[in-house]
């Protein structure tokens, strides 16, 4: 292999597409066969050679980069294989389950702060979405341009260099965020009194979280011992394990755009006629949309939750972009992607991380079929 | 009296409307604002909006940054590398869903989306150790190759709706006249979707410039970093002064494909949001 990495990689991908072709032709050829041998008209042989040609780099991908591994790992979360030692791999049965759920503090902080982002930032963001899409709905002119300027952070999303910026405009004393929210509450008391309350209301439930971590709520009697804030009081955003999650979900809610559109084409999907019926019958704008737009959105706020949960179980980029190395504070804010990152990969722990990774794996379908049973309750799919 | 009460209407909503646009569109303001300082200046007590005299040391010093430049060329490298090879496997893969009846299309279908279900992290683990059995960290190949067997489901389906409301007789005239699937892939069906390949394309694009994980596990040296690995380099938590001229003109210069693709394509984008979200 030539050592140019450029040079390299080229050569590689172009073996890699001499491999796939003569696979396709391959599976292609012993599907025909199969089929051939069970007696099909030579039509139905030419279709099942092409079905198998074409499908085939998606069929042998699936092969190589998920079911093989996800094998592997299913075996190695059994085992306490690592990377770096040479020593043989043992076969450990459960232990690192059992560790996993019943002794490793760092994965049950990683679980309860995914529970932060889903009971107070998946509905904060849920929230705003819907708030912009009914916005939207009005079909003013220049709709266009607000929707593009609505969705464009989901674009640049969790891009290393946005999220820096991020962490720029929240830094606690010289961000401009603060800046702002101190220079209106000088300006203007009652936003203050606002400020002070939802820092008081932010720091009671994000010391209840942490106290959910360790067993112990020292935190969250101090806060309240506390009392409301001074007011020279501004969020600690980056700064205070207080304050860590608050962060993140003010990114989730800023890249809402998605959820948005998705509100959007439901809101479309409304037969207008609905509407102005019930006008004639005297409902105000809020009785219709809570009685009318509300119950037929329910099928695209059951798909944005069921999205938004499996999204929030993985977030990774802007824990390690803000609060990377930071010991202090990481464990404050720590997600199950990140842990399974820093053990796997600063560790080499393969076996814990393949155990982490099933876990997840675990999670994210129990609570998906979870919301899947549950919607029959709620979801309204019949409108006539 | 009603009019009046339009004209209230009309501008609250209007109030709403850019006050919001202002917020979300306020990082990206301050990124460029903020790459136009000095350091001294980034980091002043008072609020600074605009700088008195914009400054383009820090644009100039960039270029002269041989670790950035490099990194710029590597992303855009590795992301072309990649993309063409998606494109093209996952237009093959569409084809075969949505133009072909043979035995098994439906188990094969299903098993295709219930892959969206499987989080790219619980992969990561063991596809770390087979390109480790491979040699290949600290190369580009793990983060090119598997692109290239039809990576992403939900492109895949993206794809397939598209191609599934072309008629059916276009391709049967052709196969009268003796073309063969091959023929018909790329000479009729390819050209007929060159605005959902377009969004596609769009997709890969901001999917790849944006990965961090992936990169950050397999290219071990500078030399091979891509962009958002670099950039995150350059924010050091163990220094008290961050560097926050240079970092945000890194940001604006990495942020520019972007948003220069997303105002390409952005009609296309919207729409298809809602397609892949809604009907999957």
């Amino acid at each position: 292999m030539p050592t140019n990495p450029y040079l390299n990689v080229s050569v590689i991908a172009v073996l890699t597409v001499i491999f796939i072709i003569a696979s396709s032709y391959g599976l292609g050829a012993l599907a025909r066969v199969v089929v051939q041998l069970r007696g099909a008209t030579p039509k139905i042989q030419q279709n099942t050679f092409a079905g198998y040609f074409f499908a085939a780099p998606w069929i042998v991908g699936f092969l190589i980069f998920v079911l093989i591994p996800l094998g592997f790992s299913l075996y190695w979360s059994f085992t306490d294989y690592r990377i770096a030692s040479s020593a043989p791999v043992k076969w450990v049965g459960i232990s690192n389950y059992a560790e996993l759920l019943l002794k490793d503090t760092t994965f049950r902080a990683s679980l309860i702060n995914t529970l932060y982002l889903t009971v107070i930032g998946l509905p904060l963001q849920i929230g705003v979405a819907l708030f912009l899409a009914v916005l939207l709905n009005q079909k003013m002119w220049g709709e266009k341009l607000f929707r593009m300027a609505f969705y464009l952070p989901v674009i640049l999303g969790f891009n290393t260099a946005v999220l820096l910026c991020w962490r720029l405009m929240l830094n606690t004393g010289t961000g401009i965020i603060n800046q702002i929210i101190r220079a209106l509450s000088a300006f203007f008391p009652p936003f203050g009194y606002l400020n002070r309350a939802f820092i008081f209301a932010q720091e009671v439930v994000a010391a209840f979280f942490l106290g959910l971590n360790t067993g112990k709520y020292n935190l969250l009697n101090k806060v309240i011992e506390a009392g409301f804030p001074a007011d020279v009081r501004v969020p600690l955003w980056v700064q205070s394990p207080l304050w860590t999650k608050m962060s993140v979900v003010m990114l989730m809610v800023w890249g809402c755009g998605t959820m948005m559109l998705i509100f959007l084409a439901g809101l479309n999907s409304i037969p207008k006629e609905l509407h102005e019926s019930a006008e004639v019958d005297g409902a105000n704008g809020w009785q219709r949309f809570w009685k009318i737009s509300f119950p037929l959105l329910t099928p695209y706020l059951f798909y944005n939750l069921v999205v938004g949960l499996i999204a929030s179980m993985q977030i990774f980029e802007p824990i390690f972009v803000l609060y990377r190395d930071n010991q202090p504070i990481v464990s404050s804010t720590i997600s199950m992607v990140y842990y399974l990152w820093q053990k796997t990969f600063s560790h080499f722990e393969i076996g814990y991380g393949s155990a982490i990774s099933w876990l997840v794996l675990v999670i994210i379908m129990i609570v998906t079929v979870i919301q899947f049973k549950l919607q029959d309750r709620w979801v309204t799919y019949d409108v006539y | 009296m009603k009019q009046s009460l339009y004209l209230v209407k009309a501008s609250v909503l209007y109030i709403l409307l850019t006050g919001a646009t202002v917020l979300m569109s306020f990082p990206l303001f301050w990124m460029i604002s903020s790459s136009l300082k000095t350091l001294a200046e980034t980091n002043s007590a008072g609020i600074v909006w605009i700088p008195d005299q914009p400054t383009l040391q820090a644009y100039i010093d960039i270029f002269h940054n041989t670790n950035f430049l490099r990194s710029y060329f590597n992303s855009v490298f590795y992301v072309t590398l990649s993309m063409f090879g998606t494109l093209i496997s996952i237009a093959a893969v569409s084809y075969a869903f949505s133009r072909i009846e043979w035995p098994g299309r439906n188990v094969v279908f299903f098993l295709m989306l219930s892959t969206m279900m499987i989080p790219a992290q619980a992969l990561i683990v063991p596809q770390y150790v087979f390109f480790n059995k491979l040699n290949w960290i600290g190369t580009f190949n793990p983060i090119v190759i598997p692109g290239y067997f039809a990576g992403g489901a939900a492109m895949i389906f993206l794809l397939r709706q598209a191609m599934a409301q072309i008629p059916k007789e276009l391709d049967e005239s052709a196969f009268v006249d003796g073309a063969t699937h091959l023929q018909v892939w790329w000479e009729i069906i390819l050209p007929l979707l060159k605005a959902p390949l377009a969004t596609i394309a769009t997709f890969l694009f901001v999917g790849l410039w944006n990965s961090l994980l992936t990169p950050l596990m397999y290219l071990q040296t500078i030399d091979l970093y891509t962009l958002p690995v670099y950039v995150s380099t350059l924010y050091n938590i163990n220094q008290t002064t961050q560097p926050w001229p240079t970092i945000m003109t890194a940001a604006v210069l990495t942020t520019v494909p972007l948003i220069g693709v997303f105002f390409v394509a952005q009609r296309y984008i919207l729409e298809s949001v809602v397609i892949s979200g809604l009907k999957g």
